[in-house]
């Protein structure tokens, strides 16, 4: 009996591997690469900031600068009391394990109260593709506990919540925003056409006690995969800075600021006029700051018609009306993830280029509120990628972080 | 004997399993790679489609491939993940698998490496997806970024 069933196998496995080699020479025959290597990079042991995608960082009302990455399914910090120059030794979040979603535009956020709580936020994927949830914990103690994660959206869909950004205040009203698909999920099983996401905003306050997150719609056909930027005005309204979609694809930058006790929302102001038509993911959100004396300053990226390269411009009405745009960086240098902060009537961006084998982080500053710039200044290189840059800010000092995956994460006086 | 006959069995059964998983995978894409299709390729048009797995879109001019290569034999399609990270490596192995393309080309970003194979591709495109190149029978390259209708892929590739 095991003679036949081994004669048997012994032809069926012969006859596979003649129609596998056949299959490759076929292949082979269409294209002799097959036959190239199948290159495995080394994989990135350990837990240690130079294997991160992506950090995040901000600082903590007593100075402390945290820095946040994710790695094997869980969150990782470390705080530096010197500005980045040394840390403290790396700590995981300590909460269960999930999928956290940290690349490109996606990433893990974080942000402080002024009584030592310290907030976070992520998106989760769930099992069928493009779909996650919005994720949050919550420590009352500086990190040594957090609070086990709840899910900020309540659609309770398995559907995209994700492209989180979070703001908290000194007292703890915390307000997180998200591109939501549970419209597009509802017309799908509709049978209708649906194009792109909705912005949605979640607001709660731990320390008094509202930990079920609102959740309200401000937009309709938002990008799907550009990261969204927020900030608040001088009234403490939040300003928040969108892809959206225009028309036929036209994928263009839109403004919202959230007046508080109004109970008519206004309707978001467009800001960039590029026109860019892609019926797909440009993969490359703006960012926002808004300066003492209200002004709003805000920096984008686009490829249109009409536009094409890192543009920034300010207003002094919400977006209702805008300065000239003013092109930033070099395009054909590829110029590209532009990010924005304000300090009194300086105002710093930075972006990255790429040569064809270096990445640099470029920097400009204008110190009369916008008006001109100085010179693009190189600040650092990569060899190993780049992830986005970012200007977080401290007693009215700007600094720089950039993530070098394999390399190191830069934190750097502007 | 029966002892060799059932280590034998077990060895062609490995043997046979592996040539088939390696046959599944991408391979990392870099300038010899495209240097290569390019020489295979040149006096026919083809296409070259870039896409990611954090792209939505992309899927959907995936799905058009996976449905033309049911209606037309040969079809002269290169496909590369632009994605450049280890950690989607199954992910993408999946979705090549979903949409049946393993017949075609496919290449993929080695990790750490978009900017470098994008430029090498491409020094004006800026990494929006999908990306399609339409390249001509004298090996003329023409971009387009989003997704292309169905009636443009079967144009250029059934002429």
């Amino acid at each position: 009996m095991f003679t036949l069933i081994y004669r048997t196998s012994l032809f069926i496995v012969l006859f596979s591997t003649l129609l596998t080699v056949n299959k490759s020479v076929a292949a082979e025959h269409n294209h002799k690469t097959m036959a190239a290597k199948i290159e495995q990079t080394e994989k990135c042991e350990g837990i240690e900031i130079t294997c991160a995608k992506t950090v995040t960082l901000s600082f903590a009302p007593n100075g402390d600068l945290w820095r946040l990455w994710a790695q094997n399914t869980s969150m990782y910090f470390q705080i530096s009391s010197d500005n980045g120059v040394n840390y403290s030794e790396g700590k995981r979040v300590d909460i269960d394990q999930e999928k956290i979603s940290a690349r490109n535009e996606n990433r893990p956020k974080i942000a402080f109260d002024k009584y030592k709580g310290v907030y976070l936020s992520w998106a989760s994927p769930k099992e069928k593709k493009y779909t996650a949830d919005v994720r949050f914990s919550y420590s009352s103690d500086y990190g040594k506990a957090f609070s086990k994660p709840i899910t900020v959206n309540n659609d309770n869909l398995l559907t995209g919540h994700s492209f989180n950004e979070m703001l908290v205040t000194d007292e703890g009203d915390i307000s997180i925003v998200w591109l939501d698909s549970r419209l597009a999920y509802q017309l799908r099983l509709q049978g209708k056409k649906t194009n792109g996401s909705a912005l949605y905003i979640g607001k709660a306050n731990y320390r008094k006690g509202e930990i079920r997150f609102t959740n309200e719609q401000l937009a309709n056909n938002t990008c799907v995969c550009c990261r969204i930027a927020m900030d608040y005005n001088k009234q403490g309204d939040l300003a928040i800075l969108w892809r959206h979609i225009y028309g036929d694809n036209i994928r263009e930058f839109a403004l919202l600021t959230l007046v508080q006790g109004e109970n008519v929302q206004q309707a978001p102001y467009q800001i960039s006029y590029d026109h860019w038509k892609i019926n797909g993911c440009p993969h490359q959100g703006g960012a926002i700051s808004i300066n003492e004396n209200n002004r709003y300053h805000m920096v984008w990226f686009n490829q249109g018609d009409a536009g094409k390269g890192i543009f920034y411009a300010s207003s002094n009405d919400q977006g209702k009306s805008l300065t000239k745009p003013i092109s930033v960086g070099v395009q054909s240098a590829q110029a590209a993830h532009p990010h924005m902060n304000t300090n009194g009537n300086n105002i710093d961006i930075v972006w990255t280029q790429f040569t064809g084998t270096e990445h640099q982080l470029w920097h400009q500053r204008s110190k009369n509120n916008g008006k001109s710039f100085s010179d693009a200044a190189l600040l650092a290189t990569a060899s190993e990628g780049s992830d986005r840059p970012f200007i977080i800010k401290k007693d009215n000092i700007s600094y720089v972080s950039w993530q070098r995956p394999k390399q190191g994460h830069l934190v750097q006086a502007l | 004997m029966k002892y060799v006959k059932v280590s034998s069995f077990s060895i062609l059964i490995c043997f046979c399993f592996c040539i088939n998983f390696s046959y599944a995978n991408s391979i990392a894409f870099d300038k010899e790679q495209l240097a290569s299709v390019k020489t295979q390729n040149m006096g026919k048009q083809w296409l070259m489609l870039l896409w990611s797995v954090d792209c939505p879109p992309c899927f959907k001019e995936l799905a058009i491939i996976q449905k033309l290569q049911n209606q037309y034999d040969d079809l002269a399609v290169v496909i590369i993940n632009t994605d450049a990270d280890d950690e989607i490596n199954e992910e993408r192995e999946d979705i090549i698998e979903k949409f049946k393309l393993g017949g075609f080309t496919n290449f993929h970003f080695a990790d750490g490496k978009g900017d470098q194979n994008r430029f090498i591709i491409d020094p004006n495109w800026y990494g929006e997806l999908p990306r399609s190149y339409f390249i001509e029978n004298n090996g003329k390259f023409h971009g387009k970024s989003g997704l292309v209708n169905q009636s443009i892929l079967v144009e250029w590739l059934t002429p």
